[in-house]
């Protein structure tokens, strides 16, 4: 037992290049490769920015995370860096040191370390599959809330203001309008709203590389601002010289001191862990309903809790899978990890051939790129979307504002609570049907039996205080022993008012019953057809129930 | 008897236990495995004043280190050193400005690294900043330290004359920072493409004769003449070095092509 577990497990963690036998178009998938390396060096820069890093760890996560969520991994997604993972990693650590300086890195990468250690635990654990309890509705409230996280925080850069940080939006957007317009930078601001312009002007004209067009419209401004009014002037804070390496490796610090220190980041690590593989798992799911590819999820998981948990130790902080540079692979007809893989080889190469271009890069131009990132991660389409549903709508909303007013983690969890919640409503669910025969009355379960769903049977079993009573078994999906007791317990009170219990029931759930101990006082009616089929609506029903009372 | 020796003994030590409570030494903290918020910017400050070709590549635009001027990284009299925490913020004429110790910090990028201005809440910005402080312990705030910036030489009585410059250059600094100034090994280079530019304080013929005066040769300071060290620093201040970042490549350039 324990040797064949291992055994899959094993087998689960070593490479295995199945994809290999799928691969036909290896031109395709490097191209796509390329282009996907060219997406994610801004988002890179940008999202090392928002985790409070220097750019080139943002690069090095493009880079390794990358690399190793590909060797590892069965499917074509794009790991690299997460919004989501990045803003997480920033509200964790930066109460603990200042952004970038030598402590807060370390305790970045010590954070990092840990989200892998909580990943692969899921892995160990099979517990990739609790992903799917997590509604869409609120991975989407959580990207919306997360969009505007990330709107509020480019602000600072995009006029050219030195960061700060609010309890609560509004009170940022007062400050700058009451205390700092006239700290505002006029070049800042300008190169930014080229920025967006061109982003947006040329989101018409291509969807999917206009992010490119708006960081080369803004490196063009900056270009020319720089021309011709000196940086002494403009005072326009840029990018800077990135100090690339092609093996950055260093040992996370690893001292007791750190370790007391960073028990207040655990809370943080099993967030990130939790948000970056449901985040990853939606992907892997999706590119599983609509390619063909030969995807295991708990693969998938293994390779992400691998990858975050090496990227420490070539300096790159924690990643996901990414929604909008997967979309773009999958659009070139990448369908195998070998894109991504050239992806990562990619990022290292153009990053070392333009890194004199990059050092004049605006940090304007990113902020605008930033902007346009968040806003669209906020869609009126998808609250229209889950305004269909209630509970969607509701679970949407609500982790959308927790992050807006109270931060990511918080958002996360409501988040993660509420689709549970939901969850759990629907299925202790049970639906009753009533109906009155010469035999008494029928009560027809339908749903799962078990501790949850007892109140709406009991309040059934209560309104019949006479006559005997058949409950309908036959489509109760699980019973479970508080039902077994109830049942024992209602048959003596109802033998007591002299009425008579019976279970309609098929073979299984006669011997389950019967074992469970329903007792004497319970008469079990056996169906004819033990295994009827299971999706039988319910209007059809009566006709298929009949048949067993007529025995 | 004894125990008035010993409280006698006690009231003398109590200075030198009180001393010992003091910040600790650099060579100290950087064996120190774990190192608080302040004390790690510290150290981090004295490895970019240090190695600013390492640890602050992001800003930096030439050869240099911080520690090619500031001396012994800034704890040397005389040679800038960096224990100036208490003098800022400060009027300054260079830009017209109240200048935060940041902005001074910043400024040096700019003009002295050849490099780029960084962010105010640059990592390395404050990391130079806290280095400062550490430094600054024991100054009074608001006066000048002991040994600030570098003398002010005399009046000689003659201009500063490049061409014997040029001599006493060949003679004492050219086997160190080469006969072309490009630099040799440690020794920075002095001009050229990889030297301060033309904004910097160096550039100043002022202040590079007092620092050659009171440093250079160096382990040998205050050997060269008033006179041999302006000299000196005529001459280098002739030689190419790149432009000064406060002048406009556009208004260059139209002055270039219009008549």
């Amino acid at each position: 037992m324990i040797a064949r577990i291992a055994r899959q497990l094993l087998r689960e963690a070593l490479p295995d290049f199945a994809w290999r036998r799928r691969l036909t178009h290896w031109r395709t998938e490097i191209f796509a490769g390329f282009v996907g390396a060219v997406l994610v060096i801004p988002q890179g820069i940008n999202f090392a920015w928002l985790a409070g890093m220097q750019p080139e760890y943002g690069l090095y996560c493009a880079i390794f995370v990358t690399l190793f969520a590909s060797l590892l991994g069965s499917s074509s997604m794009m790991s690299g860096p997460n919004t989501a993972v990045a803003i997480l990693i920033g509200a964790a650590v930066l109460p603990l040191a200042g952004r970038g300086s030598p402590v807060y890195v370390d305790f970045v990468f010590l954070l990092c370390l840990m989200v892998g250690i909580v990943q692969l635990l899921f892995w160990l654990l099979r517990a990739g599959r609790l992903f799917q309890y997590i509604s869409p509705a609120a991975i989407s409230g959580i990207s919306a809330g997360a969009g505007f996280l990330i709107v509020m925080s480019s602000l600072d850069s995009l006029l050219g203001l030195s960061s700060f940080q609010t309890t609560f939006f509004y009170e940022k957007l007062y400050v700058i309008l009451s205390d700092a317009v006239d700290l505002v930078n006029p070049w800042s601001l300008s190169i930014a709203l080229i920025t967006i312009t061109a982003g947006y002007l040329g989101r018409e004209y291509s969807s999917r590389y206009f992010l490119l067009i708006a960081v080369a419209a803004g490196y063009l401004a900056g270009l020319v601002v720089a021309f011709i009014w000196p940086q002494p002037v403009t005072e326009l804070e840029y990018l800077g010289r990135m100090p690339i390496e092609w093996l950055p490796w260093r040992v996370p610090t690893l001292t007791m001191e750190y370790l007391m220190i960073s028990v207040s980041l655990i809370p943080y690590a099993v967030t990130i862990a939790v948000i970056g593989l449901a985040q990853s798992l939606v992907i892997v799911r999706e590119l599983k309903m609509e390619t063909d590819q030969d995807i295991r999820l708990d693969k998938e998981v293994y390779a992400q809790g691998v990858a975050n948990f090496l990227a420490p130790f070539f300096s790159a902080f924690a990643g996901a899978g990414s929604f909008n540079r997967t979309k773009a692979n999958q659009a070139l007809g990448a369908t195998t990890p070998l894109s991504t893989f050239a992806a990562s080889v990619f990022v290292l190469l153009l990053v070392s051939a333009l890194g004199p271009v990059l050092t004049w890069m605006p940090m304007a131009a990113l902020a605008g790129t930033l902007f346009i990132v968040g806003a669209n991660m906020i869609k009126w389409s998808d609250v229209q979307h889950y305004a269909q549903v209630r509970s969607e709508l509701v679970i949407y909303l609500a982790s959308f504002l927790c992050i807006v007013f109270f931060g990511l983690a918080s958002g996360v969890t409501v988040a993660v609570v509420l689709s549970v919640t939901a969850f759990l409503l629907n299925i202790s669910r049970v639906e009753l049907r009533e109906e009155s025969t010469q035999a008494g009355t029928v009560l027809r379960v339908r749903g799962a039996l078990f501790y949850a769903s007892m109140e709406t049977l009991s309040d059934a079993f209560h309104r019949h205080l006479q006559g005997d009573l058949t409950v309908d078994l036959q489509y109760a999906t699980h019973i479970d022993q508080s039902a077994v007791d109830f049942f024992a317990r209602e048959a003596a009170q109802m033998r007591r008012r002299g009425q008579t219990l019976h279970l309609l029931v098929n073979a299984t759930q006669g011997h389950f019953l019967q074992a469970m101990g329903v007792g004497e006082n319970v008469r079990l009616q056996a169906l004819q057809d033990d295994a009827p089929p299971a999706t039988i609506p319910f209007a059809n029903l009566q006709s298929a129930t009949t048949t067993g009372e007529t025995r | 008897m004894f125990q008035r020796y010993l409280i006698l003994a006690a009231l003398l030590l109590a200075p030198a236990i009180h001393a010992q409570q003091d910040q600790p030494s650099i060579s100290q903290l950087l064996q120190e495995p774990f190192l608080d918020d302040y004390y790690s910017n510290v150290v981090y400050g004295y490895e970019i004043v240090t190695d600013s070709q390492r640890h602050a590549s992001r800003y930096v635009g030439n050869a240099l280190n911080c520690s090619s001027c500031h001396l012994q990284a800034g704890t040397q009299k005389d040679a800038l050193p960096l224990n100036v925490a208490g003098m800022y913020p400060k009027w300054r004429a260079k830009n017209g400005k109240r200048n935060g110790i940041g902005l001074r910090i910043r400024e040096c990028f700019l003009y002295s690294m050849d490099g780029i201005m960084p962010p105010e809440d640059a990592p390395e910005v404050l990391a130079v900043s806290a280095y400062v402080s550490y430094l600054s312990q024991g100054e009074v705030m608001g006066a000048e330290p002991d040994g600030r910036g570098v003398p002010t030489l005399p009046d000689t009585g003659y201009d500063p004359n490049p061409a014997s410059g040029r001599l006493v250059y060949l003679q004492q600094c050219a086997s160190c920072h080469g006969e072309q100034g490009q630099g040799v090994g440690v020794a920075p280079p002095v001009w050229g493409l990889d030297s301060f530019n033309r904004g910097a304080g160096m550039h100043g013929i002022e202040t590079a004769a007092g620092f050659i005066w009171a440093n250079m040769p160096l382990g040998r300071g205050r050997s060269l003449t008033h006179q041999q060290a302006l000299d000196v620093a005529a001459y280098i201040n002739l030689q190419i070095r790149p432009a000064d970042p406060r002048e406009s490549r556009f208004l260059k350039l139209l002055e270039a092509v219009l008549p």
